[in-house]
């Protein structure tokens, strides 16, 4: 069975697109070869800079037979009296291109239509793939696209050639000016000329010998190589760095190592400034000699192969001179002046005009972050600490190094703050503050900047909802969903047990305008608990634990604690048949007055008492169960679970799952609900307690709903 | 290769390719962009080609000549081509060969650059073109401008001269590149430089701008209502370098900021749709 191979060669694509890229164009080919009913064996993909490519392997020549079933006009609108075809029925035939004596009419549950039924399929691929081809193109997903020349065409960028045979013969079809062909081209210096394929397996061996290194796995893999190789020719260690390694790999079509050095007086920059220069600016890679401390040299990765390297090299080290003497620029020009007098110039940088300036908002998280410390007592270690990076906190958003170089927010805080001599803690603060920078991100690693932390991304939260611009489904411009998140990875990661609430109402009590009124206090609450269920759910929790361990907490690492041990128990024989016994009486005692005790002395039946008194060693359980889940899942980062599974429950579990009999006992032989009013209270008074005695286990009455469609129930096992 | 070699080079190569050579414009601009020839002519749908040297000036750029790269005042050179023709790069990297400078011998590479100018309502995707990791030129296909889609596309080559020149020269500071036999740019522009930021970042009159701003504001209005679009352009890029001066200085808020690019960006756009509306073909009108 044939070979396609189909290359959509591009100028210059975007780096991060070829990656995304690659993997859309396979998925598209799959979904459009399986809509033209064209089977086929494995697909394999190539991408670079300059071209995607998929190679599909045993294509069928022609489509899969069908019978196409078309419903037409009612039967008694299809026929004449004398039963010969009305005109509906003549042109219903035409359209589907049968004979109208070969209509048929059928019953259906509306009654009795004409139908025509059609052998379908069968096309050659040969015939099919030209157009199958061209709307690949046209529908490749890319989340931004352009147009050139005079063409309508949209793609992420021109396209410059077009390959697409099957096997040996040529898919003939035109787009965007381009007839697809044979010819692919090479590397654009190394390899300029065009390249004449002559069957569609040859492209490998072709675009190797034309210098491109067309498979991304492979090239990833040479560019590691070649940079590490680099480094290791002056005993340097290449600083790893997965986000460049794969943008260096989109980057070039055939890599070559090259080892650059620089000004070692530029060493005096700070670190992160010398980094985010050679990484972000010119992606090249730092390297560190054998003590680990940044070197005065770096790795370009080239996409050419030279005869003279000294070229390439001095034009590098030229330009990160260049670079690097601006960056001194800034560091220079920033540190005549104090981070307390840059935080003046807060003032003048707007947050958003509902909510004031960065000073503004500063100042609310100020007096946030002095609420939630009293709430969450701090040493007096912190408390001077946070005394000290308060009014400084942000104030290098007001410097030309973070104006320039945005992503160094927050750190360059902390360097400034260093460079000032102000105490490591105080630095150290100022950077966890901003933290994290966005998913997946680092987190605060000290209290003090976990304070800041949350009271600064909840000001966020509570200020946009407070002036009605909450995130709705897609859209969030202000990040409002983002700095949900941070709070609440940063709150769970310090293990703070503070109630959510008092968390949210300690940020709203700094808000002088706008008010935040109680309703966008509680509406903050339930959308930061939404937010607490999704992180869990990422954990792989089942959304009825996560339910039930949400409405059952206040605090956020209370809530995930919770939920692990809900999942853990529901594992544990007898468990969810105990769920079930305790929803029954939960129900019931729903029924029961406030504040009755139980009065052993009203005891009329003999299950009662025992299961009254077995009531102490079933809260002990819980409580048990509760410290061990304390003590076992130290806090981690919301969302990518704490590591660890939580094991030794069965001691504290067979405490409380003995109430299972007693209550079974209960409900098969003694009627609640009797005449006798003092009989009837205190067995309801009873069945309170026992509801009670679980409460603090979570929401259980959410872990009885059936087992969702889909998912094996983990409830009753066996 | 001096300085003004260069440029009459790609004069030649680019006049070769049916390019008119534009003088430079002789309103301040902050890029070659901002030039009618470019800006105006980039809308519509009759095919057009220029190129020419654009001296530029972005005050909030400059660094006392201290910086080998960066400057107030500097030279770009500036070329359009409508429609965008398919062999674009080819033909730049044939520019290139034309100055001497041999791609194959070089890492060369088209690095994702997306351009958007919000006082001129103006976007578009490209690359910078990177020589050994120095970006040389920017190459843009203009998508949008002037709050206009542009049907047909035209795409933009700014070549940064001094940067070519320092190359081709092998000096490590623009200053130090040769323009003519015996004279380098430094004694053409160090104390030009030094002055102009002396002046934008510490004596630029604040109020004096703010005022022109204003007046220059009205009068492109007002030329507007004339039908007078070539003057009121002016008048509106005359607004953009105020706008710029007052940046430099550090007298402008961050709100204050966006509300002078707002207003920058409504002039331009009511330039470009008054230039465009008398020629507007039907074929051109893509929502």
């Amino acid at each position: 069975m044939p070979t396609l191979l189909f290359e959509i060669g591009t100028e210059e694509l975007p780096s991060w697109y070829v990656r995304q890229g690659e993997v859309a164009l396979a998925e598209l080919m799959r979904e459009r070869l399986s809509a033209a009913g064209l089977a086929h064996g494995a697909i394999e993909t190539f991408a670079t800079p300059r071209r995607l490519t998929v190679i599909v392997q045993d294509l069928s020549e022609r489509s899969a037979r069908r019978e196409e079933v078309r419903r037409g006009p009612a039967a008694s609108a299809a026929f004449d009296p004398n039963g010969a075809p009305t005109k509906a029925a003549i042109g219903f035939a035409r359209a589907c291109g049968v004979d109208p004596a070969q209509l048929s009419v059928e019953e259906t549950e509306k009654g009795s239509y004409v139908f025509a039924r059609r052998e379908a399929g069968g096309e050659a691929a040969a015939e099919l793939l030209p157009e199958v081809l061209a709307k690949v193109v046209t529908d490749l997903p890319a989340p931004r696209k352009m147009r050139w020349g005079a063409f309508e065409l949209c793609f992420v960028r021109p396209l410059a050639w077009l390959v697409a045979l099957l096997d040996d013969t040529v898919v003939p079809f035109t787009l965007a000016g381009l007839e697809a062909g044979r010819a692919t081209r090479g590397h654009r210096f190394l390899s300029p000329d065009w390249v004449e394929l002559a069957h569609a397996r040859d492209y490998p061996e072709a675009l190797a010998a034309a210098n491109v290194v067309a498979r991304r796995s492979e090239r990833l893999e040479r560019v590691i190589e070649a940079a590490c190789a680099a480094a290791a020719s002056e005993s340097l260690q290449l600083a790893r760095d997965p986000g460049l390694e794969d943008e260096v790999t989109d980057l070039v079509e055939f890599p070559t190592g090259v080892l650059g050095r620089f000004d070692p007086d530029f060493l005096e920059l700070p670190e992160a400034v010398l980094s985010t220069v050679m990484i972000h600016h010119q992606r090249f890679f730092p390297t560190r000699d054998e003590a680990g401390d940044l070197a005065p040299s770096f790795v370009a990765v080239s996409n050419n192969r030279v005869h003279d390297l000294s070229v390439v090299r001095s034009g590098y080290e030229q330009v990160l001179r260049g670079r690097l003497e601006d960056a001194r620029f800034f560091w220079d020009a920033d540190r005549r002046e104090t981070l307390a007098q840059h935080a003046w110039a807060l003032a003048g940088i707007a947050f958003h005009k509902e909510l004031g300036s960065m000073a503004d908002k500063v100042a609310r998280v100020a007096q946030a972050t002095r609420r939630l410390a009293e709430l969450l007592g701090a040493s007096k270690e912190e408390a001077a600490a946070l005394k000290q990076a308060l009014p400084l906190f942000r104030a290098d958003l007001a410097t030309q190094m973070v104006y320039e170089l945005p992503e160094l927010e927050g750190t360059m805080g902390s360097a400034f703050a260093r460079a000032e001599g102000l105490p490591e803690a105080v630095a150290v603060a100022l950077e966890d503050g901003v933290l994290p920078r966005g998913p997946g991100g680092a987190l605060p690693s000290t209290r003090v900047g976990a304070l800041l932390a949350v009271a600064d991304r909840l000001d966020t939260v509570v200020g946009f909802f407070a002036i009605g611009r909450k995130p709705s489904g897609s859209a969030d411009p202000f990040g409002v969903r983002r700095a949900s998140l941070g709070a609440l990875r940063t709150l769970a990661s310090q293990g703070w047990r503070v109630p959510l609430s008092k968390v949210v109402e300690a940020v709203a009590e700094s808000f002088t305008t706008p008010s935040v009124s109680a309703e966008t206090v509680a509406e903050v609450q339930r959308y930061l608990w939404d937010r607490v269920a999704g992180l869990l759910a990422e954990e792989g929790l089942q959304p009825k634990v996560v339910r039930a361990a949400g409405q059952g907490s206040r605090s956020v690492i209370g809530a995930g604690r919770r939920a692990h041990l809900l999942q853990a128990l529901l594992q544990l024989p007898g468990f969810g048949d105990l769920l079930t016994l305790h929803k029954r009486a939960a129900n019931l005692a729903k029924q029961a007055q406030a504040h009755v005790k139980v009065r052993p002395a009203l005891f009329r039946d003999p299950v009662e008492a025992p299961l009254h008194d077995a009531l102490p060693s079933a809260r002990r359980g819980v409580e048990r169960l509760m410290a061990s889940a304390r003590k076992q899942l130290p806090p981690w980062d919301l969302g990518r679970g704490p590591g660890v599974t939580l094991c030794d429950l069965d001691a504290p579990v067979a405490e409380v799952v003995r109430l299972k009999v007693l209550l079974d006992d209960f409900f098969e032989g003694v009627l609640v609900m009797v005449d006798d009013i003092e009989v009837r209270t205190n067995r309801l008074a009873l069945l309170s307690e026992v509801a009670e005695a679980l409460s603090d286990l979570g929401a259980l009455a959410h872990l009885e709903a059936a087992p969702e469609p889909g998912r094996p129930s983990q409830a009753r096992p066996g | 290769m001096r300085f003004q070699d260069v440029t009459m080079a790609l004069d030649r190569f680019w006049a070769e390719r049916g390019c008119v050579i534009a003088p430079p414009h002789d309103t301040e601009v902050g890029a070659g962009t901002f030039y009618p020839t470019t800006f105006l002519r980039a809308l519509g749908p009759e095919p057009w080609r220029v190129a020419g040297i654009a001296p530029s000036r972005r005050p909030a750029d400059g660094r006392y000549g201290d910086n080998p790269y960066r400057f107030q005042y500097y030279y770009q050179y500036q070329v359009l081509l409508k429609p965008s023709p398919a062999d674009v790069q080819e033909t730049y990297l044939a520019s290139l060969y034309h100055l001497g400078i041999d791609p194959g011998a070089h890492d060369l590479r088209f690095v994702e650059d997306n351009w958007e100018s919000p006082t001129l309502g103006a976007w578009g995707l490209g690359w910078e073109v990177w020589m050994d990791g120095m970006e040389i030129t920017q190459f843009t296909y203009f998508q949008q401008v002037g709050g206009i889609e542009c049907a047909p596309v035209s795409v933009e080559l700014t070549y940064g001269l001094e940067r070519l020149a320092m190359y081709l020269q092998g000096v490590e500071h623009a200053f130090d590149v040769e323009v003519a036999a015996g004279v380098k740019m430094g004694e053409l522009r160090a104390e030009f430089e030094r002055q102009h930021c002396s002046y934008n970042f510490d004596h630029v009159d604040a109020d004096l701008q703010r005022l022109l701003f204003d007046r220059f504001e009205a009068e492109t209005q007002r030329l507007l209502g004339l039908e007078l679009v070539y003057p009121a352009y002016e008048f509106a890029l005359r607004c953009s370098h105020a706008f710029n001066l007052l940046d430099a200085r550090g007298v402008l808020s961050h709100t204050e900021r966006q509300g002078y690019v707002q207003r920058v960006r409504r002039l331009t756009e009511a330039c470009a749709a008054a230039y465009l509306a008398p020629r507007l073909a039907p074929a051109s009108k893509v929502a």
